[in-house]
């Protein structure tokens, strides 16, 4: 690593806000020394659909961040979410060559390789390839298994794939910046790497990020990522509910998401009624508080159990001793972690980042940022350390900007 | 013309020329004019039309029209479109009959059957031939009725929507969400019927009775006569000190009017008022603005207002509106004249359509000019109307234009409390 300090700037373009983080980077050290948030336009369910409105509230985030470290970001990890991301797993067994049985590191490059060997469908691209622990003759390996013995050697990919085109139209936004995209990030490992501990991976833990448009989740097993996927559904969604159930506007409906929403029916009394607004002005109209709740929580509930049937015989509550960690700006929404609970069947409760991190950027909205900063400066370092396949998933994000 | 059935029709024409029927089809359509019937509205003349002789030998209404005898035996559809439609063209004649020298015709009928969904498109398409402004109330399906009754709902009201100049569907499921707790089936679908009711009612009041500031026939065949584009229908009313602020009040929880309010623009909307003698120019101000305010600006507007002694302190509101959805634009429904017209003279307004002419040939471009640059698109066949925001499939809301995500065949952009049937007290 080069002694001189980089600025990298962490990106995340949401569906309601785009956030931007700016760090200086010296060899070891990372420090935080601006931020930028805009509130996001042109984008629906995490994938950008009007370029131009897109561009401009990230160029201002981008920009607010920049004045605000004072410094320029010379390079950029990106975000990505957004429905067309799909996963699938893959595994490859070798039979070790060596006489003595002794794994060597050719053993494990070609299980790799053979491992990684299946063709993506057309105009899909490859995110992340996330590996599964090393098993040898069926015994799983949380480290290298290199100079272990054994007579078979199994490894798995979970590999993340999207579409060509949605990738880079995200990467297109920060290009039009004049910023070239480092790392690509999925934007659920980001935040997964913020909100749990390396005890809770190793544990099994389920984290989902219910944000604006899309909702992430990743489950870890045995210390690794093992599942991942994006379901297009997150607070907008809430939003669109409550103002086709109640008539309201979009806005009127997200002040009423916000003040008065609630994952749980908590409110027995039917005829017990809330202000949209509050403020006695004319036109103030009034809502019942039981309404809003049961739409709230119906789609809420919906939301994670599509989660879980999207995660089929993935998650079981057994390999899950961690839990459910929610994070994302839905979180906040009061009584979903007992909605997970119920759920999943597992406790739940609200992701907090490590206690290091400043009081200002630990709110649920800026976990993906923060992870994406992490996740990005490791994966970086890992590259730098060593050509070949390293250790650990953040070692198998792709450099994507050479693609794009 | 002297048929037994219709022996009242000339005296009914005599003072006024707008012949208003109402044309019930199928099961659910014929217990909805069934329980008009026992409103008794002038000059209203009420028809059933049905596949099943069971259950129209059951009902009160004079005329009665048992259609596809030879196909179904008489004993109804089954359920099935396919024979509902042969049922209804086999019986053309019959159909023409019933619809036969009338200037409006609202067709109710109940999608999803064999019947509502196969017949009612055949006897829309026969009434439209003869001359008549169609107008269609149709129930939708309830969700848990099942997927292939959704989508034979679906279909038969695209092939309505074709044929018909509005078509105003009334979701059920919206309805069970009004419902309380303990309400039984029966009295779900009543308020079903009574929507319809209140429908039909409110458009029947505004032709019939004359009003302060007038709204005939000819307005309405202004506002709703070209195709191809969204019809927009609610009522509601209030009454007391607040009325005006009420019945506003009552427009945006309209059932009719399922919908979030973005989509709620109408480029034409006629707005009509009735209230009682004490109904001051004031509050007909007020309530032109609030709800001219919601529905959009910009569209023409036209609007009437009568006064009814018997309202007292009550007041009603029934807007209609149509808007004009891209898509090559609408059509001027071809007007094709009536074969022969009793008392065509006897038209204080103007209203009715051209009047005396030859034979009617359907497929033949209109004998009414074109207006306002319509011309170039009127060979064109009528274009399948644009789906309304009604009904589960399509309350999308800010997610319409974007890629459906489709889970175990549900669309998840649907609102959940909608797909799952939960009630919800506004």
């Amino acid at each position: 690593m080069s002694s001189r300090s980089t600025f990298i700037g962490a990106v995340e373009i949401g569906t309601s806000k785009i956030c931007v983080l700016v760090a200086e980077h010296s060899g070891s050290e990372v420090a935080i020394i601006g931020r930028g948030e805009c509130a996001s336009r042109g984008v629906i369910k995490g994938a950008v659909v009007d370029f131009k409105a897109a561009s401009e509230c990230a160029h201002a985030a981008l920009e607010q961040a920049e004045r605000q470290a004072g410094e320029k970001i010379e390079e950029v990890f990106l975000a990505q979410t957004g429905g067309h991301l799909e996963g699938f797993y893959n595994e490859a067994a070798v039979s070790v060559k060596a006489a003595d049985n002794l794994i060597d590191h050719s053993d494990v490059r070609t299980v790799c390789d053979l491992a990684l060997l299946r063709d993506l469908p057309f105009g899909r691209t490859v995110v992340h390839n996330i590996r599964r622990p090393f098993r040898v003759d069926g015994r799983m390996i949380p480290g290298s298994p290199v100079n272990l013995v054994g007579q078979r050697l199994e490894v798995g990919y979970w590999t993340v794939h999207g579409q060509e085109q949605r990738l880079a139209d995200t990467i297109n936004v920060i290009k039009g910046f004049n910023l070239n995209v480092r790392e690509i990030v999925l934007a659920s490992l980001a935040s997964g790497y913020v909100v749990t501990s390396p005890e809770e991976r190793q544990h099994g833990v389920l984290v989902i990020d219910v944000g604006g448009g899309t909702t992430d989740f990743a489950l870890y097993r045995d210390g690794c990522a093992h599942t991942t996927g994006v379901l297009p559904v997150g607070g907008a969604h809430i939003t669109n509910d409550l103002s086709i159930g109640l008539r309201l506007t979009q806005a009127q409906a997200e002040k009423l998401k916000l003040r008065h929403g609630r994952a749980t029916v908590q409110t027995k009394d039917k005829a017990q009624k809330v202000w949209l607004d509050g403020n006695f002005a004319i036109g103030d109209r009034q809502f019942s508080q039981q309404a809003i709740e049961q739409i709230v929580a119906a789609r809420i509930e919906e939301t994670l159990q599509v989660v879980r049937q999207r995660l089929g015989a993935a998650f079981r509550p057994e390999t899950c001793a961690a839990g459910v960690v929610l994070t994302g700006g839905t979180a906040r929404l009061p009584g979903i972690a007992e909605v997970a609970a119920r759920v999943f069947g597992v406790p739940a409760h609200l992701g907090e980042p490590p206690v290091w991190v400043a009081e200002n950027l630990r709110e649920p909205g800026h976990h993906t940022a923060l992870g994406v900063l992490y996740c990005g400066i490791k994966a970086q370092a890992e590259h730098g350390q060593s050509a070949r396949r390293g250790r650990g998933f953040f070692s198998s994000l792709r450099e994507l900007f050479t693609h794009a | 013309m002297n048929h037994n059935e219709l022996s009242l029709e000339p005296r009914v024409l005599a003072d006024r020329a707008v012949a208003i029927k109402l044309v019930g089809v199928g099961g659910a359509g014929s217990n909805a004019v069934d329980r008009l019937k026992m409103e008794n509205l002038a000059r209203l003349q009420l028809a059933v039309i049905n596949t099943d002789f069971q259950a129209l030998s059951s009902s009160p209404v004079q005329e009665k029209v048992l259609i596809g005898l030879g196909i179904t035996r008489g004993l109804g559809a089954g359920g099935d479109p396919d024979l509902g439609r042969q049922a209804a063209e086999a019986d053309r004649e019959k159909i023409a009959k019933v619809v036969k020298d009338c200037d409006l015709i609202f067709l109710v009928t109940g999608e999803g059957g064999g019947t509502g969904s196969g017949a009612a498109p055949v006897v829309a398409e026969i009434a439209a031939e003869s001359g008549a402004l169609v107008m269609a109330f149709v129930t939708m399906p309830f969700s848990f009725e099942g997927g292939r009754r959704l989508k034979q709902a679906e279909e038969g009201l695209k092939a309505l929507r074709a044929v018909c100049d509005a078509v105003i569907p009334l979701p059920n499921d919206v309805l069970l969400q009004e419902a309380s707790e303990g309400e039984t089936v029966l009295d779900s679908f009543a308020r079903a019927d009574a929507w319809i009711g209140r429908g039909v009612k409110s458009i029947w009041a505004m032709l019939s009775k004359t009003g302060l500031i007038n709204v005939d026939f000819a307005t309405l065949r202004q506002t709703i006569g070209a195709r191809g584009g969204k019809t927009l229908f609610g009522l509601a009313e209030g009454s007391g000190d607040n009325a005006m602020a009420d019945a506003v009040a009552g427009l945006k929880v309209c059932p009719l009017l399922h919908t979030p309010e973005f989509s709620r623009k109408a480029d034409r909307l006629l707005v009509n008022i009735i209230g009682g003698a004490g109904l001051t120019m004031h509050k007909v101000n007020e309530l032109m603005t609030a709800v001219t305010e919601q529905f959009g600006r910009d569209s023409h507007i036209q609007m009437g207002a009568v006064i009814d002694e018997e309202m007292g302190t009550r007041v009603e509101v029934c807007i209609l509106g149509t808007s004009d959805m891209g898509r090559g634009g609408n059509i001027r429904r071809p007007v094709a004249p009536p074969k022969s017209r009793p008392l065509p003279a006897a038209d204080p307004a103007g209203a009715s359509p051209a009047v005396t002419s030859v034979t009617v040939v359907p497929a033949s471009p209109p004998s009414t000019p074109p207006t306002r640059g319509e011309a170039k698109i009127l060979n064109v066949a009528p274009p399948a109307q644009e789906e309304f925001g009604f009904g589960e499939v399509e309350s999308r809301g800010t997610f319409e234009k974007t890629d459906r995500i489709l889970h175990d065949g549900h669309d998840l952009d649907v609102p959940t409390y909608l797909r799952k049937g939960i009630k919800i007290h506004i």
